[in-house]
């Protein structure tokens, strides 16, 4: 009996091997050994000068040693971290204010709902264009808006001076985000059972003490992973920020993505592009294991 | 009680109103794309701006058809680049999901995750040793390059929604089909693909869109101008005649509009493929 479980489980196993093998060599092929590669191109000397060479030299941490002497990969750094984070602030609050409000039951909810999902359907390329158009300083809307209203006397150049631009892909990359948080937020959002509010209205309670004493609580689980996949996505943008500053002016909104891609495709120094790029992989590494401990026995993993 | 009826009705205006004014505030954006895209270059910059063009102009369009750098070109390739891509994807994929929703098999923990962690990593990331890689196969400059690399953004994508999809198909289908003398591979032909075709033709248009979209790896690894797609088409415009931005937003209208056809036409697949059940109960 046993041995014929045992051999019904290993055809059973062979031929879902062949059902997921052609997908997972193709990932190894294209995602790990790249990943392999990057990990070992930042050991090696890499560069418009090497490239020729049969044999890249080894040259240990110099790259990473280097990279890190660097005063732009300090700032490039931080600069991720503020932009994630302020991105990602800025997306939970809009996008959780918009998922409880069109939570409530009224005729224009759903389709509303539909609409907004527009902005995260386009592609980055146009949004950061579109973006860098209302923001400019001749017939740019956003100053002429704040001109006409009189809280600015004069246009102010958004994205071309280094105290605004930071603030400026921010608030761009918010607006593609919203939706992502809305939709994330609502499917939790009605997840919560009804009878709780019922109860506590019997019991008394105000809006204010409902939100904080019912919502909030039952909703931490879709916060907490809303807020992880936020900061994951957001803090590998590149195409956004490549667009619209290219990391200027003078590397106020110089990411580790960009920065890592101008080394590789304008310095050419390879080596050095896949170093950086390597810090970026380690620290979103992290943050996945977290986010994999999170879901662990959830839905994703069942 | 016909007080409150009163009320209901009036609560629904006031938060419908209150809707309408957020989603014209969001959606702002989008409204001017388009409407600057008709603009003629003076009322671009004019100052206040209007609203709805005094001149309709519809030479920011016509003007991109014309010429060795017709945006027919770059359409072309965009279309032929995200489609194949599309298919790449899809033949992988869709079987690779079936294969973790129903069968038994050491690893599989291991390989779910696999697909869920490569959607986080950044595309930055496999860009250099991509490139490096495509350069030792001569791939620099062939549209295989930027075909192969949007897959690896598609298909896990595409294995780990079609996976929750099959988990949720009724296995006694399976086990009815291989009765009436259905093999493991017939059955998943015959029955299960005809069953998912809803969540296959979603997933699809998302891997479409996922290549249509792509900046990075058609910059990077096509360097011939007649080989580039619309997304790097447009990021070159910028540079090339200075800034014209009336004929930037109408190239960007071009780039949206198959996103927004696909978004309408995926939206009866997204609902009725979800409540879509062969077997009651």
């Amino acid at each position: 009996m046993k041995i014929k479980h045992t051999s019904e489980f290993l055809r059973e196993e062979r031929e879902g091997y062949i059902f997921v093998l052609p997908a997972l060599i193709f990932m190894l092929a294209f995602v790990g050994y790249p990943i392999i590669y990057n990990f070992i191109l930042s050991f090696r000397d890499v560069s418009v000068m090497t490239i020729s060479q049969e044999v890249k030299p080894f040259i240990g941490l110099k790259n990473y040693i280097e990279v890190f002497k660097d005063p732009t990969m300090k700032i490039s750094i931080w600069n991720t971290f503020v932009f994630t984070i302020g991105s990602i602030s800025i997306q939970f609050v809009i996008g959780l204010a918009l998922a409880l409000f069109l939570n409530l039951k009224f005729k224009f909810a759903q389709p509303i709902r539909g609409l907004m999902v527009v902005s995260y359907l386009i592609p980055m390329t146009v949004t950061a264009l579109l973006f860098k158009f209302m923001y400019s300083t001749s017939g740019g809307i956003i100053n002429e808006l704040l001109m006409s209203v009189h809280l600015i006397s004069k246009p102010i150049g958004w994205i071309i001076s280094g105290n605004t631009s930071m603030l400026s892909v921010i608030l761009t990359n918010s607006w593609v985000g919203i939706p992502f948080n809305m939709l994330l937020l609502t499917t939790g959002l009605s997840n919560i059972s009804y009878t709780l509010y019922e109860a506590a209205q019997v019991d008394g309670a105000n809006v204010i003490q409902r939100f904080f004493r019912i919502t909030l609580p039952e909703l931490k689980p879709a916060i907490l992973s809303v807020l992880v996949l936020g900061f994951i996505y957001t803090f590998k943008v590149f195409d956004l920020v490549f667009v619209m500053t290219n990391g200027g002016p003078v590397n106020s909104t110089e990411l580790m993505s960009t920065f890592a891609y101008k080394l590789s495709f304008t310095q050419f120094s390879f080596s050095k592009g896949a170093t950086v790029a390597n810090v970026l992989f380690a620290i979103l590494f992290c943050v996945s294991l977290g986010y994999l401990g999170l879901i662990k026995d959830e839905e994703v993993i069942g | 009680m016909k007080k409150r009826v009163f009320n209901e009705k009036q609560k629904n205006i006031i938060l419908c109103s209150i809707a309408v004014v957020m989603a014209c505030i969001m959606l702002f954006p989008i409204y001017w794309i388009v409407v600057s895209s008709f603009k003629t270059n003076a009322e671009i910059f004019a100052s206040p701006p209007t609203f709805i063009p005094k001149v309709f102009t519809f030479s920011n369009y016509t003007e991109q058809f014309v010429g060795k750098n017709s945006i027919l070109i770059a359409f072309g390739n965009s279309c032929k680049i995200a489609t194949s891509s599309m298919v790449l994807s899809c033949l992988l994929a869709v079987p690779a999901g079936y294969g973790l929703a129903r069968f038994k098999m050491r690893g599989k923990k291991i390989f779910i995750i696999s697909f869920l962690v490569t959607q986080m990593l950044p595309v930055t990331l496999i860009l250099t040793p991509m490139f490096l890689v495509y350069k030792n196969l001569q791939l620099l400059d062939n549209s295989l390059a930027p075909i192969l690399s949007d897959s690896t953004i598609a298909v896990p994508f595409v294995v780990l929604i079609l996976r929750t999809y099959f988990l949720a198909l009724p296995k006694e289908l399976e086990d009815a089909a291989k009765i009436d003398g259905c093999t493991t591979f017939t059955s998943f032909t015959r029955i299960m693909l005809p069953l998912s075709y809803p969540g296959i033709i979603m997933t699809a248009a998302f891997s479409f869109l996922f290549a249509w979209g792509d900046l990075a790896y058609s910059l990077t690894f096509l360097s011939t101008p007649a080989k580039r797609t619309m997304t790097a088409g447009i990021y070159n415009f910028m540079g090339q005649y200075g800034i014209q931005w009336n004929k930037i937003m109408a190239y960007g209208v071009l780039l949206v509009l198959p996103v927004v056809l696909i978004f309408i036409f995926l939206q009866k697949y997204i609902i009725g493929g979800l409540t879509n059940g062969a077997v009651k109960g």
